[in-house]
């Protein structure tokens, strides 16, 4: 325990619990309203004690906007990460541990994605699914998969050559509970390390998505489409890209400082 | 996929008619006219197919106006004037009119213009293979004739009143070279001041100076247009200096670059109109009184200053402002909610019980903040409402083409020529009826008003289906939206660049100075 | 020389698979393109002729099979939006994209690598923390924002280089580098940030090594120790890293390009997908994977150049 705790563990994890309990809660506390409701004699202000961050081109409360953003941006990361666990740990598994024919057709699949830019293969899908919440988390999610599947599959590989491992083979466990008992318990933490980070780039990714108008639609407020509202008030309101600008680098920076110290302790490649 | 194909019809969505008034106050310098140089123009829109027979994109014609000319055209006041054709001559009981053609005019391929490249032109936009925007102009003609190689006489089979005046408008009189159709949609061949070089689509046309223009020679050597669709990137190009002008400054910083000492600015009223869209083929929208209740939703003050910060005016009536069909009588509905939501509930549709799906497009970022705001007050009339963002080829697939869709908005160049205006949008067979509308009374209406010579009694007709549209409340009319263009100083001759006949600039009379 | 003839066989197998891949994905877009062409003057005839003239009534395998033949014969089309061979729209914004990606590859190196060393020679005191920091900071922001914030104060604010577009470096060299400058430091920045991280974690295992120390015990000045000695043993690990990014860098094209208006492949890719230009976007995207794949096979080449302990492997 006291391993994760370094000064940069300490930062980074606090501030992750902190966002996202603002992300689980914002919805709850904070009225719907709040982040949609216009005043038109209140455009573009700059942070106030009224407006802690500002107001935007439709004189809406960015403060509001960035906690209700957080929902979105959090939860589109977080559910697009869980579909590419979800199917990326199987796959590795399977791969590394059946090896043989089954691994290298699927490796050599898994290469080719890793081919495709996991960006462009995100827009590719979102543009073909359309643009909403639920096709944007799919894409990213499907996007992301490939290298899930590869790095699992590396470290199942790694396990499944283990001498305590073949010792539990040659005593005729079967495959099943070979992976539930041995392999699986082995890979998580490689998983919890690679899953943090791969929020951090998920998190970039919608707001790349959305960016370019293929992520979340408005009214509802992401960090990202609030960056890409912000883009013609810029010179004027520099604030409507500072507020969300800042959200998603702390949540970002959050993450990848966690995710460095988890993989300090929890990564078997790196701990040995 | 095919965006600038699936445009064909979609004739002056979006763009400009200018020419109504420019703005006092903006004085522009009376100098010499110099020739040279290389003008960098900023174009807010993406350029489509470059046939201007067919073509409806306002912001392809606004371009091709430089490279074609049109048989006749109209002056500031709309009243049709000669163009390629010196005089023309409408027969006392209005079914013959008689075009004598000029005798200088030189096509850009080096060929004089004469009456079989009129009647092939004609014959063109006729034939609906040709899929040309104005096909139906033609609807009336029985027969074209060339007695001589400059003389064209069209005979119709019943008085088509609009006739004439349909010509000056958006490419229907617009005159080819004879068998060029071909090419025209990718190398445009015309006898404008202008000859087309090159376009890298979506990025950037080239247009050099034809010297034996009939008119004669423009002052610059090459007009260069950039799209830039982003409205910062363009406003940063021209602050820059990157470019010479760009046409629509965004509306929130129109003041900021009025006060910039090395720019000059030029606007003019209407651009455009913008109306809210029911798709009457779904259930809800078939209700007068649910259409009328969005209406009564809807502060259209509110909505002005928040999607376009005041960059316009208010109107219930869609005619040209200074045109004699406008009804400056009619009254936009007041905002007021009790109302609509008394008429909502009255039509079985109480709070919680209409979940609506707006679909707007990202070629016009003002349309999705005003349905953001408009989201707002639905939602404080019971009905809840998403936002779909679509591009371009997905709002004109999913909306103009298939009509699948139930709430929208969009904007329209302001059509000067009524016939256009009011036949092609509200009529149940016009061009551009994507919303199904389906209104007895404006069908005959409409019809009746062809047939109609007397120019008072066929305003009057107009009228009378502006308030028809109004009562049954087929669309929403919002605003007429104001022209911008922003430019160095040192371009010079911008007064005369807003052509009367739409939204499309001329580059014939303007010059740069350094 | 069987591990590189084993490596050429493997890529034309990938090249395949890429293509199946692509051609999979952007066949079940929705959207028929014959009613995209038509557009408006779609009725049932035309839309059962253009079809038939398109081969879409054709099964997806002959689809297929006419694709990539006239991809091996070097046909690849037309683009139905820009009306140009796709062969020619290719290789013109290859070369404009190649531009701001070997820029921005330069940028970062040549940041990245004193930046981790430093830090890494430095561990653990305040230039390290400082090192790290802004690394950290610069893959925590996005492209785009960076980009956004470029345009405010090198075009904007200080008008040092254009906000937009793109120069063709044939004909004015001068003023392609200067369009291309801002998106190549925009992609470049979070590229640094990644790649400084590698140097110092590189450096830093190298450090300590034994050989590091020898050489230090010989009385070598610190510099030519870290410099010559230490940094010549992280050229590999960084190299493979660099090279890994290139896929990474063709992703934030597509988002860069279009903040900054200039025509390359990620420009045109995205032009495609909003238009839903199928033959297009299956080409470009089909040369971006086979782009990434190849740079990471000659990567793979050069280390073994560097390293040719590989070789027994």
């Amino acid at each position: 325990m006291k391993r994760f705790l370094t000064p940069q563990g300490v930062v980074g994890f606090s501030l992750i619990f902190a966002i996202a309990a603002i992300g689980i809660l914002a919805p709850l506390l904070v009225p719907r309203d709040y982040a949609t409701r216009m005043k038109m004699a209140a455009r573009l202000k700059p942070p106030s004690l009224e407006f802690w961050f500002g107001t935007d081109q439709l004189g809406r409360d960015l403060f509001f906007r960035v906690l209700l953003g957080a929902h979105t941006s959090l939860g589109i990361a977080a559910a697009a990460v869980g579909i590419s666990i979800v199917i990326g740990l199987p796959l590795g598994i399977i791969s590394g541990y059946v090896r043989g024919r089954t691994d290298n057709v699927l490796m050599r699949l898994v290469d080719t994605l890793l081919s495709f830019p996991a960006l462009l293969l995100a827009l590719t899908i979102s543009a073909m699914l359309g643009p909403s919440i639920p096709n944007t988390i799919i894409a990213i999610g499907i996007a992301f998969t490939p290298f899930l599947a590869r790095i699992i599959r590396g470290e199942a590989l790694r396990v499944s050559a283990m001498p305590y491992v073949e010792a539990a083979r040659a005593a005729g466990t079967g495959d099943v509970a070979m992976i539930i008992r041995h392999i699986l318990p082995n890979v998580i933490p490689l998983v919890i390390v690679q899953g943090t980070i791969s929020l951090a780039f998920a998190i970039l990714a919608e707001a790349g998505l959305s960016f370019l108008g293929l992520g979340t639609q408005p009214p509802n407020s992401s960090w990202g489409l609030m960056i890409q509202a912000s883009r013609d008030y810029l010179d004027v309101a520099p604030w409507t890209a500072l507020a969300p600008g800042a959200a998603v680098a702390l949540t970002v920076l959050a993450l990848n400082m966690s995710g460095d110290v988890l993989r300090d302790v929890l990564d078997p490649r790196v701990r040995s | 996929m095919n965006r600038r194909e699936l445009l064909k019809s979609t004739a002056l969505l979006g763009g400009a008619a200018l020419f109504g008034t420019v703005f006092p106050g903006a004085t522009f310098a009376q100098e010499t006219p110099k020739k040279g140089g290389t003008l960098l123009w900023g174009h807010s829109e993406t350029t489509q197919s470059l046939d201007m027979h067919v073509t409806g994109s306002a912001s392809t014609l606004r371009l091709l106006e430089n490279i074609h000319c049109p048989i006749v055209t109209v002056d500031k006041s709309f009243n049709v004037i000669p163009m390629l054709a010196e005089s023309f001559e409408e027969s006392p009981d209005g079914l013959t009119y008689t075009f004598k053609l000029r005798k200088d005019v030189k096509f850009h391929n080096g060929k004089t213009l004469d009456s079989a490249d009129v009647k092939y032109s004609f014959d063109r936009v006729r034939d609906p293979k040709t899929g040309a925007v104005n096909f139906e102009v033609f609807k009336d003609v029985t027969s074209i004739e060339t007695p001589d190689a400059n003389t064209v006489i069209v005979k119709l089979g019943r008085v088509n009143a609009p006739f004439l005046s349909r010509l000056a408008e958006n490419g229907a009189g617009v005159i080819m070279p004879a068998d060029s159709g071909e090419g025209q949609a990718n190398m445009p061949v015309g006898a404008g001041p202008f000859k087309f070089v090159r376009r890298e689509f979506g990025h950037e046309v080239e247009l050099v100076r034809f010297d034996d223009y009939f008119e004669g020679p423009a002052y610059l050597d090459k007009v260069i247009s950039r799209e830039i669709t982003e409205p910062t990137v363009r406003l940063t190009g021209l602050r820059t200096g990157e470019l010479h002008m760009i046409n629509d400054i965004p509306a929130d910083r129109v003041a900021e670059v009025e006060g910039i000492d090395t720019l000059q600015t030029l606007k003019w009223f209407p651009l455009n109109f913008d109306f809210v869209n029911f798709n009457h083929d779904y259930e809800p929208f078939k209700d007068a009184r649910v259409r009328q209740a969005f209406d009564l939703m809807i502060d259209k003050e509110q909505l002005l200053q928040g999607a376009l910060w005041d960059q316009g005016k208010l109107t219930a009536s869609p005619s040209f402002p200074t045109s004699s069909s406008y009804d400056a009588a009619l009254q936009q509905r007041p905002q007021d909610m009790d109302k609509a939501m008394a008429l909502l509930a009255e039509a079985g549709y109480g709070p919680g019980k209409l979940k609506l799906v707006f679909k707007t497009t990202t070629n016009y970022p003002y349309h999705v903040e005003s349905a953001q705001i408009m989201a707002e007050w639905f939602r404080a009339a019971g009905v809840e409402m998403t936002i779909e963002q679509l591009t371009w080829a997905d709002w004109l697939s999913q909306v103009w083409v298939n009509r699948d869709f139930q709430i929208s908005m969009m904007n329209f160049f302001t059509l000067w020529e009524p016939d256009f205006l009011y036949y092609s949008l509200w009529n149940s067979t016009g061009a551009f009826n994507y919303r199904n509308i389906k209104d007895a009374e404006i069908d005959k209406l409409t019809q009746e008003a062809r047939g109609t010579v007397d120019p008072a009694a066929r305003a009057e007709l107009y009228k009378k289906v502006q308030q028809r549209i109004f009562d049954q409340t087929l669309d929403v009319i919002l605003w007429f939206r104001n022209g911008t263009i922003g430019a160095q100083k040192s371009v010079g001759g911008l007064d005369t660049i807003v052509h009367p006949n739409g939204s499309n600039l001329n580059f014939h009379k303007v010059w740069l100075n350094s | 020389m069987t591990y590189v003839l084993n490596r050429l066989l493997s890529i034309v197998l990938t090249l395949w698979l890429i293509s199946v891949i692509t051609f999979a994905v952007t066949s079940i877009l929705p959207g028929d393109v014959a009613m995209m062409i038509l557009g408006t003057q779609s009725n049932p005839t035309a839309l059962a002729g253009l079809r038939e003239q398109l081969g879409l009534n054709d099964s997806l395998v002959v689809q297929y099979g006419r694709w990539i033949g006239g991809m091996l014969t070097g046909d690849f089309g037309h683009s139905l939006v820009f009306k140009e061979p796709i062969s020619q729209l290719m290789a013109q914004k290859m070369k404009a994209s190649a531009l701001i990606v070997v820029m921005s590859m330069a940028i970062a190196l040549v940041c990245a690598v004193p930046l981790g060393v430093w830090a890494a020679v430095h561990r653990r005191r305040w230039q390290d923390s400082v090192s790290s920091s802004a690394a950290l900071l610069g893959i925590s922001l996005p492209d785009f924002f960076w980009g956004i914030m470029m345009i405010l104060l090198f075009a904007r604010t200080l008008g040092w280089f254009p906000s937009s577009g793109f120069t063709d470096p044939s004909v004015d060299f001068v003023g392609a580098l200067r369009h291309a400058f801002l998106p190549s430091l925009a992609l470049g920045l979070g590229l640094m940030a990644h790649l400084t991280r590698v140097t110092r974690s590189t450096m830093t295992g190298i450090l300590n090594q034994e050989f590091i120390r020898v050489a230090r015990a010989k009385g070598l000045a610190e510099r030519t120790v870290v410099w010559s000695y230490g940094l010549r043993n992280a050229v590999g690990p960084i190299m493979t890293v660099a090279g890994l990014q290139i896929g990474y860098l063709f992703g934030s094209i597509i988002v860069v390009e279009t903040l900054f208006n200039y025509t390359g492949m990620g420009w045109i890719t995205y032009q495609a997908l909003l238009n839903r230009d199928v033959p297009l976007i299956q080409t470009s995207v089909f040369f971006i994977a086979a782009v990434v794949m190849l740079t990471n096979f000659v990567v793979d080449l050069l280390y073994l150049l560097v390293d040719p302990r590989i070789r027994t492997e």
